[in-house]
């Protein structure tokens, strides 16, 4: 089981590796949302002092500035995008009769999953980090907008943060890669991911601040797993206020629905992995 | 001797309501080479998924080393190796490290793998290849390497699914050549499905023919020759010589005589036990005969007897590569 597992592991490290542009989109997608998005789409532009400026500041729930409490959502939009991708092995291995060929081997189906996952999923964390990263070297650099830390981030709260992201990304990444399973021809791939990619990201409070949506939208808003990860980063980056749970009921949160989509994941991929 | 295949009324229906395999019952003895014959299409790649354990039969049932392949498939997939008919390596990795997944995959150790790899890659000539991505391969070296990973747990029963697919005769030849060498050294029982017939003829102790998922024909290629189709002996007389029609007619066994010119054709069960017959025949007139030949019915005719329609019509005489993916496939 365990070295199944890890093979497969090294299979999609082997992989990954040996496509150049894979490794650079990783670092250039964070530094892309945090330059060139971020420095435009900036609220507090269109606020200036005065009109309207507290009101967005109480929005803001306690981050300093528009921009850091956008850098701390980013997480969010980081996990999706990356993830997103994470059922094209699939789809490509199943196309090429790799699939048939791992599932010919004796190897448990569990282990031939949990490889995948397991590796796409730290891949899918790892630029998140890279964000915060560039957004708190961004403070420093003249002409830009940075990631002002307000709160006393604790060694405990890294990990929260860590934790946060695992738990998103195993989830969309089990839920992508399920559908990578799922679905046989690319078109229908391509088709769902974008119908979900959206509207996972605008129903959550990584962009906007929840208390700014209309009633319907923050009911949905508030059990959205990204609003669940961004939550937990906010807390510990800053001085927040008006939270109404602690960062340990968002991860308890999120690991219920982490758990859940990879239990749904590892149906669909048995399902499929056995003879039809 | 012990049946390591066994296949009762087998079938495969699939979602469009289409029969890919009927009924199909066969059995596999113990360090055999079996052919499994048939034209594009025909059910031989079905056949092999449901064996290997890719796909489960629809009904009857199928035994591979005594084990149900549909109740106990990771005790089969333990026992078994298969050669796709395409190559299944990871084109970005190397040869070499395809192998080491396979290896980890069928749960090998480092210290099983590594002489084994080194082994494998000796033997199917890749050593020098062997740290070169895939993608760099000829397609000879990558039906090479997938018999590699197709032997890489050094399997009781090796399926052959189409291997020698748009191969060059000498890599064919050489292929044929390790095929035998594994049944002989390790007792390898193989399974193979080819719509080349010499391959089938040169290869095989026994085989089946399949034909639009039925199972239309089974035994050793002389049998199955034998049973379809007569030999012909070719009779060539010397210098100027009487029509004979009659005299070749009018031997025991010869069932119809064509001639054209000085060459007669002389239809029989077994040539070979007429010759001296015929021989005489000619000798009583005072003929003297130039040559002669004792041709023996080819799978081809064997086929085209038995499905009223020409082999090659139907399978591509070339080998293209192209096709169904392995597994899910419907050719075959």
């Amino acid at each position: 089981m365990w070295r199944e597992f890890l093979t497969v592991v090294r299979r999609e490290y082997l992989k990954w590796v040996r496509v150049p542009v894979w490794v650079s989109a990783y670092f250039v997608l964070p530094f892309v949302y945090l330059v060139l998005f971020g420095q435009a789409f900036n609220l507090n532009n269109l606020f200036p002092a005065g009109g309207g400026a507290a009101e967005l500041r109480t929005a803001l729930l306690g981050a300093p500035d528009y921009f850091s409490y956008f850098t701390a959502g980013i997480i969010g939009f980081v996990i999706l995008t990356t993830s997103l991708y994470a059922g094209t092995g699939v789809l490509f291995d199943k196309q090429l009769g790799i699939q048939s060929r791992m599932s010919s081997t004796p190897a448990p189906r569990s282990a031939l999953f949990a490889g995948s996952l397991v590796f796409r999923s730290m891949m899918a964390m790892l630029p998140c980090f890279l964000a915060i990263a560039f957004g708190l070297a961004f403070a420093h650099v003249p002409g830009l907008v940075g990631l002002t830390v307000n709160g006393s981030v604790s060694a405990l709260g890294v990990g929260e943060i860590v934790l946060a992201a695992a738990l998103l990304s195993l989830m969309f990444t089990a839920l992508f890669l399920a559908f990578g399973y799922a679905v046989d021809t690319n078109e229908s791939y391509f088709g769902v991911t974008s119908l979900l990619n959206l509207p996972l990201l605008f129903t959550s409070n990584a962009m906007f601040p929840q208390s700014t949506m209309p009633g319907w939208l923050q009911s949905i808003s508030a059990y959205n797993p990204i609003s669940l990860a961004v939550n937990v980063v906010r807390e510990n980056l800053f001085a927040t206020v008006g939270y109404p749970f602690g960062p340990g009921t968002y991860l308890l949160g999120l690991a219920l629905w982490a758990a859940f989509l990879i239990g749904v994941a590892l149906l669909v991929a048995a399902r499929e992995l056995r003879a039809k | 001797m012990e049946h390591v295949i066994v296949t009762e009324g087998l079938g495969k229906r699939y979602a469009d309501g289409v029969d890919a395999v009927r009924d199909v019952s066969l059995t596999v003895r113990g360090a055999e080479i079996y052919g499994f014959l048939g034209p594009n299409g025909a059910g031989k790649t079905t056949t092999t998924a449901m064996l290997t354990t890719l796909l489960r039969p629809t009904y009857g049932r199928a035994e591979v080393a005594g084990l149900d392949v549909v109740r106990r498939p990771d005790a089969v997939r333990r026992r078994i190796g298969i050669v796709f008919q395409r190559s299944t390596a990871d084109a970005d990795l190397t040869g070499r490290e395809n192998l080491e997944l396979a290896a980890g995959l069928c749960s090998l150790s480092r210290a099983e793998s590594r002489p084994r790899i080194r082994e494998l890659l000796e033997r199917m000539d890749l050593s020098e290849a062997a740290d070169r991505r895939v993608r760099s391969y000829s397609g000879g070296m990558q039906r090479r390497l997938e018999v590699a990973v197709g032997t890489i747990q050094d399997p009781e029963i090796l399926f052959l699914d189409e291997p020698t697919l748009g191969l060059d005769p000498q890599s064919r030849a050489g292929f044929w050549r390790y095929v035998r060498e594994l049944r002989r050294k390790n007792g390898v029982t193989v399974f193979l499905t080819t719509h080349y017939l010499d391959e089938a003829d040169a290869l095989c102790d026994r085989l089946s023919i399949i034909d639009r998922g039925h199972l239309i024909a089974s035994g050793t290629p002389a049998e199955l020759k034998e049973r379809r189709g007569d030999d012909t002996i070719e009779v060539t007389l010397a210098g100027e010589a009487p029509d004979l029609t009659a005299a070749f007619a009018s031997v025991a066994g010869v069932r119809a005589v064509a001639r054209d010119g000085a060459m007669y054709r002389l239809k029989c069960a077994r040539g070979e036990a007429l010759v001296t017959k015929v021989a005489l025949a000619a000798q009583s007139r005072e003929v003297e005969i130039a040559r002669v030949v004792v041709r023996k019915p080819s799978l081809d005719e064997v086929f085209l007897e038995m499905t009223g329609r020409a082999y090659r019509a139907e399978g591509d005489p070339n080998g293209s590569a192209k096709g169904a993916p392995p597994g899910g496939a419907r050719a075959g």
